[in-house]
């Protein structure tokens, strides 16, 4: 079913309650002087909790498209909605008592986290071309704003400019990569484009230009996913943001970033087969998604065991974490694709959950260096447990949620029978347990001769922290609801 | 040949040449003014492909607006002669081989795949379709385009705000 502009607004309330929402903040920010401390937090808060409530929700029926083809509206995509609303609030309450952020102005910074997740949201929902790039660089143009965000921070200006650099190249290289695909098909529409493909059997040099659109396009993607080889402005950019910032973009946009490849790949260069899919022929992007995943994950594990700096090792940390998600989505199986929400869902608690700590570490002794981190437990064992805890989730050791998430996608790995690959996964696994309890350790184990005084954590902090615990500890216990939800999230528009 | 291949060759020798001075020109002041031309060549080639539309705005907003904007910016910056803009890491052989790779590969793309033609079209004005496809089929993008430049512009305010105040 394809609905028109006015009747499209009634499936549409999220979005609107987001830009009504960046209005309200902005305006509050300039008229309120003395209350917009308090009330631009609650506004967006509100504004998300809105939001989300109206997704929970949308009762779509069958899968359709909004505003003449613009946006798919299907299961896939409220997945993908819930799941960036969701970090959203969770950022912007790890955001409220950062140090960081603290010194400057936040006006801007809570009508822009609205703003990139409005993006966010188009971004998972975009069936066409246009659309697609246009919410695209709504977040990225955004997320350089919120990196530069600490102006008379050297470090934050600077990774802003890299940011901006690497996003404009690889956009450039995306824009020419659908260029070729508009000359190929005469069409924008990702539906339209496979029916197109499916029609004129591609052959001869078609498939080597089609080749050429899969590596210019997986550049865009790469480049919000940060995958390898379109990764280098990853390490600096997270290391020079503000930490919020930082989190906010280690889960959120490159889950979105995810959501476009997948409904890039699978919707406009795939068709769906019995129970799964198979790619156009002439057109193997699987082979070289499987490259860039393997090369992901190798290279952010290998370059995280001798970083010092934790931004920095948890920034190539959350590359190698891009791999495998990566992993679930050139499997071309539901189950290659239900491991990959799966995977994304846990990844959200544990990735968050770390950097939070680092947040909270950084309020208390303004450092991110491994070794300002020793004897850490005899001074918060709360802290040094939590932190321990969102680490042993991240390597996947049971019984935390990481453990569900590696489980189901090197489950779905094995099932195609690419034992190789599921080989090397598990092999990154191991290389990245040994950085990970690097950090334990530090923490846990080593003592420095200062005396232990207690850090102060503030309450509020503390029950974000212990919200973040929650679902890694029983989602192990809890794991029929995740599964059902994310078996029901694959149906795609045009897909399965 | 007709004299409309010889004004497009002109066009595109122009547009390519500026191009390439205003990456290798040592002063800004050079670049900016090369990137004039560029900016004109490509309003032409639009001319070719039948979009006044495009070609009109590309005049408008390019060379009336970025490019005014890029020279009051160069006017403001200290030194604008003999700058070395090349970065500390210069790789000449790798780098000409990815630029030559690049080209063949995009160059041989644009040759011999079969693209989708449409055939010839009668020369049309093209505004009133652009203005009817932004208010039915393409309302949402059109929408999100302003949400866009409101980001800009909260990022450019962010920019300019004072220091102290928090």
């Amino acid at each position: 079913m394809n609905l028109g502009n006015l009747d499209s607004l009634s499936f549409f309330y999220p979005e609107l309650i987001l830009l009504g929402g960046v209005l309200l903040v902005v305006i509050s920010d300039i008229s309120l002087k003395g209350l917009r401390v308090r009330i631009n937090p609650l506004l967006t808060l509100a504004a998300l909790l809105l939001a989300l409530f109206y997704t929970l929700q949308t009762d779509h029926g069958s899968a359709m498209t909004l505003f003449e083809g613009m946006l798919a509206l299907d299961n896939f995509a409220l997945y993908f909605k819930v799941f960036l609303l969701v970090a959203g609030v969770l950022v912007l309450l790890g955001s409220l008592h950062s140090e960081e952020l603290a010194s400057v102005h936040q006006g801007e910074f809570h009508a822009l986290l609205l703003a990139v997740t409005l993006g966010m949201l188009l971004m998972a929902n975009s069936a066409h071309l246009v659309m697609l790039y246009l919410s695209l660089e709504l977040v990225s143009l955004t997320s350089y704003i919120m990196v530069g965000y600490l102006r008379s921070d050297r470090l934050s200006n600077e990774a802003s400019m890299k940011y901006i650099l690497f996003g404009a190249v690889s956009t450039g290289a995306m824009l020419y990569g659908f260029s070729l695909l508009y000359g190929m098909t005469g069409s924008l529409d990702l539906f339209a484009i496979r029916d197109a493909l499916l029609a004129q059997e591609v052959g001869g040099f078609n498939q080597v230009t089609l080749l050429l659109v899969v590596v210019l396009t997986t550049a865009g993607f790469g480049f919000k996913t940060a995958a390898v080889p379109f990764h280098f402005w990853c390490p600096d950019v997270y290391t020079g943001a503000p930490t919020p910032v930082t989190a906010f973009l280690s889960v959120a946009p490159k889950a979105a970033g995810f959501a476009i490849l997948v409904r890039f790949f699978l919707g406009g260069l795939s068709q769906p087969a019995g129970e799964q899919w198979g790619f156009i022929s002439g057109i193997d992007w699987p082979l070289v998604l499987i490259v860039v995943s393997v090369l992901t994950m190798s290279l952010g594990n290998i370059a995280a065991l001798t970083q010092n700096n934790l931004k920095r090792m948890l920034a190539y940390s959350s590359i190698a974490h891009a791999g495998y998600i990566l992993m679930g989505a050139v499997l071309l199986t539901g189950t290659g694709l239900k491991a990959m929400l799966v995977y994304l869902f846990v990844y959200l608690f544990m990735n968050l959950g770390a950097f939070f700590v680092v947040t909270v570490i950084f309020n208390a002794e303004k450092t991110f260096e491994l070794q300002d981190y020793n004897g850490m437990f005899r001074r918060s064992p709360f802290l040094a447990v939590a932190m321990s805890i969102f680490l042993l989730s991240l390597i996947g050791i049971p019984p935390f949620a990481g453990f569900l998430g590696k489980l189901y996608i090197f489950g779905a790995v094995i099932d195609q029978g690419l034992y190789w690959f599921a080989v090397v996964g598990a092999l990154n696994a191991a290389v990245a347990a040994f950085y990970y309890m690097r950090i334990m350790k530090h923490m846990i184990l080593e003592n420095d001769d200062r005396p232990p005084t207690p850090l102060q954590i503030s309450p509020l902090n503390r029950a974000l922290l212990v919200l973040l615990l929650v679902p890694n500890i029983l989602l192990i216990v809890f794991w029929a609801p995740i599964d059902r939800w994310t078996a029901n999230s694959i149906t795609l528009f045009g897909g399965l | 040949m007709s004299v409309t291949d010889i004004v497009f060759i002109l066009t595109a020798i122009v547009t390519v040449g500026s191009a390439v001075v205003v990456v290798v020109s040592r002063s800004l002041i050079y670049s900016v003014f090369s990137l004039l031309f560029t900016f004109f060549g490509v309003a032409v080639l639009y001319v070719f492909l039948g979009a006044d539309f495009l070609a009109g705005a590309q005049v408008l907003i390019y060379v009336g607006g970025i490019l005014v904007l890029l020279l009051f910016g160069v006017m403001l910056t200290h030194r604008l002669y003999n700058l070395n803009l090349t970065t500390e890491r210069f790789q000449p052989i790798a780098g000409t081989l990815i630029a030559a790779a690049v080209f063949a590969s995009i160059s041989l793309a644009a040759f011999k795949t079969k693209w989708k033609l449409v055939g010839e079209r009668e020369l049309e004005p093209t505004t009133q379709q652009i203005g009817e496809a932004f208010l039915s089929s393409y309302l949402l993008p059109f929408e999100i385009a302003s949400v866009l430049l409101l980001v800009a512009l909260i990022g450019a305010a962010m920019l300019v705000r004072r220091r102290t105040d928090v």
